[in-house]
């Protein structure tokens, strides 16, 4: 059966296209998937991402059990800091990416993909033996909503966040009078928040945000512009970008894993090994030089020869051009300015390597 | 006469507009142009090409997916909508006139070809 979220209703009343996406009827979009992308690089925009796990971990164990399982450096997360993660199996592959909040002494909170939430938990709970911790997933009871754009965080103030907030944390709040976590983070690569709301506060806090928002010129985006706009920033999406074969130097995730994290984890021998003599594919970023475009699953030539594969493609409404991540064979001829080919429907059309992301990202929020 | 009283739809939400002389005009119905989205790209076969009824002639990308177009009847392309393949977007403003297609020359049974093909009237009822 499909489930909904909380703001299901609301979708339908906003008229939007409503789809199945892994498992959730969510809402592609309401008015156009362009038009929404750039209401959020140029104001702010309002999403229901309440299909997303919340997983909360804690216990005398909590620390070492996270350490285990991810490569990131768990010991080092401070009090209301949050780290982008991922969940490797014993070869290196991913399982699934996250992110992980510290929320207290030996509490932490997890977030993971809706696709992947049934994974993960089994891989955690079989990961957990001898470990004094709790593994309780709280999905079921939040929903989680996203304002982003470059006024997101005025309109948070107005509407009552009272402190500066860096990139990656999370602080209780009240915003229009409601209970909620605040995150300032997001998956656009814009400033902004996501909130986490008690699955009865959310449908006010939706109309709250959106009236209140109305001067900031907000309004309410779907799963199609937040897959464009995590495209352009080059932000991974799990299915996609990543899976059980690719682990996260492949994806060039080499600067979120530490080189110096003493503690054993899953898939340390594989990752610790690529990262000291390179691997064998790598992820580009594509631009296509012609009106064509590259979608997942296309493959990718050079010199005639197929190297690799389209994960992700989609046009860029910032850009006005169609751009792509790719997997290629890790081979120094196919380098940013480099062209390579894209099969498309039995024609090869030309693609310039280019760096990602695609657009500047502009959600790193220090002072 | 308004032009969705003279189409015939087919169930993958192509339209067949009869111009005369066994000459036809195929696009995409309003409601396909409404379940793609923004339409980004389009691939239009060549003039002369020949493709039978059924046959996939065009491609249509929204900003998610790539889908195929079929050919509602047989027929030869005698023209295509190059004001549409420049600005694709037009499918979205005005699908039965603007956003046309391909026009083309029936080559075969055209009465027993469009015997499937549905009146606009009837092709809505069926997407209820």
């Amino acid at each position: 059966m499909t489930k909904e979220t909380f703001l299901h209703d609301k979708h339908v009343q906003l008229g939007a296209k409503m789809v199945d996406f892994a498992g959730w009827h969510m809402p592609v979009q309401y008015s156009s998937i362009i038009e929404e992308h750039k209401t959020v690089r140029e104001n702010a925009g309002l999403f229901d991402v309440s299909h997303m796990g919340e997983v909360f971990v804690s216990g005398k164990d909590a620390l070492e059990f996270l350490n285990k399982i991810v490569p990131q450096n768990i010991s080092k997360l401070d009090y209301e800091k949050a780290v982008y993660c991922q969940l490797p199996n014993k070869n290196g592959g991913l399982i699934d990416d996250l992110i992980i909040y510290k929320l207290g002494i030996l509490e932490y909170l997890v977030i993971c993909n809706a696709s992947r939430i049934d994974e993960d938990l089994n891989w955690m709970v079989r990961n957990s033996k001898g470990f004094d911790v709790k593994i309780d997933n709280r999905s079921h009871e939040f929903s989680l909503l996203a304002i982003q754009g470059p006024k997101a965080d005025m309109l948070m103030r107005k509407m009552g966040l009272d402190t500066h907030q860096q990139s990656f944390t999370i602080k209780p709040a009240k915003i229009a009078g409601v209970k909620v976590l605040a995150s300032r983070t997001g998956y656009t690569g814009e400033d902004g928040y996501e909130l986490l709301v008690d699955n009865i506060h959310s449908e006010f806090l939706w109309d709250e945000i959106l009236k209140q928002g109305e001067e900031f010129g907000i309004k309410p985006i779907g799963l199609g512009a937040r897959d464009t706009l995590r495209l352009e920033a080059a932000l991974h999406l799990y299915g996609n970008d990543l899976d059980e074969n690719t682990t996260p130097i492949e994806a060039g995730l080499s600067w979120s894993v530490p080189k110096d994290k003493e503690e054993d984890y899953n898939g340390k021998a594989v990752i610790m090994e690529q990262i000291k003599n390179g691997t064998s594919k790598k992820l580009i970023g594509l631009k296509m030089l012609d009106k064509s475009i590259a979608r997942h699953e296309y493959e990718v030539y050079k010199n005639g020869k197929k190297v690799g594969h389209i994960t992700s493609g989609a046009p860029s409404p910032i850009l006005g051009a169609n751009i792509a991540l790719a997997y290629v064979k890790n081979d120094k001829e196919i380098c940013t300015g480099s062209t390579v080919q894209v099969m498309i429907r039995e024609k090869l059309h030309d693609a310039e390597v280019v760096k990602r992301p695609f657009v500047e990202k502009r959600n790193r929020i220090k002072n | 006469m308004s032009i969705t009283e003279k189409v015939l739809c087919s169930k993958s939400h192509e339209f067949l507009l009869d111009n005369g002389d066994e000459n036809y005009i195929i696009g995409l119905t309003d409601y396909a142009v409404e379940q793609l989205g923004d339409i980004v790209f389009l691939e239009l076969p060549e003039i002369g090409s020949e493709f039978k009824k059924g046959e996939t002639f065009a491609t249509v990308e929204s900003v998610k997916a790539a889908s195929e177009i079929y050919m509602p009847i047989s027929g030869r392309v005698i023209e295509v909508n190059e004001e549409a393949v420049d600005t694709p977007e037009i499918l979205n403003e005005d699908a039965w006139e603007k956003g046309w297609l391909v026009k083309i020359e029936a080559t075969g049974d055209t009465v027993a070809e469009q015997t499937d093909l549905l009146e606009y009237e009837d092709y809505k009822e069926e997407l209820e």
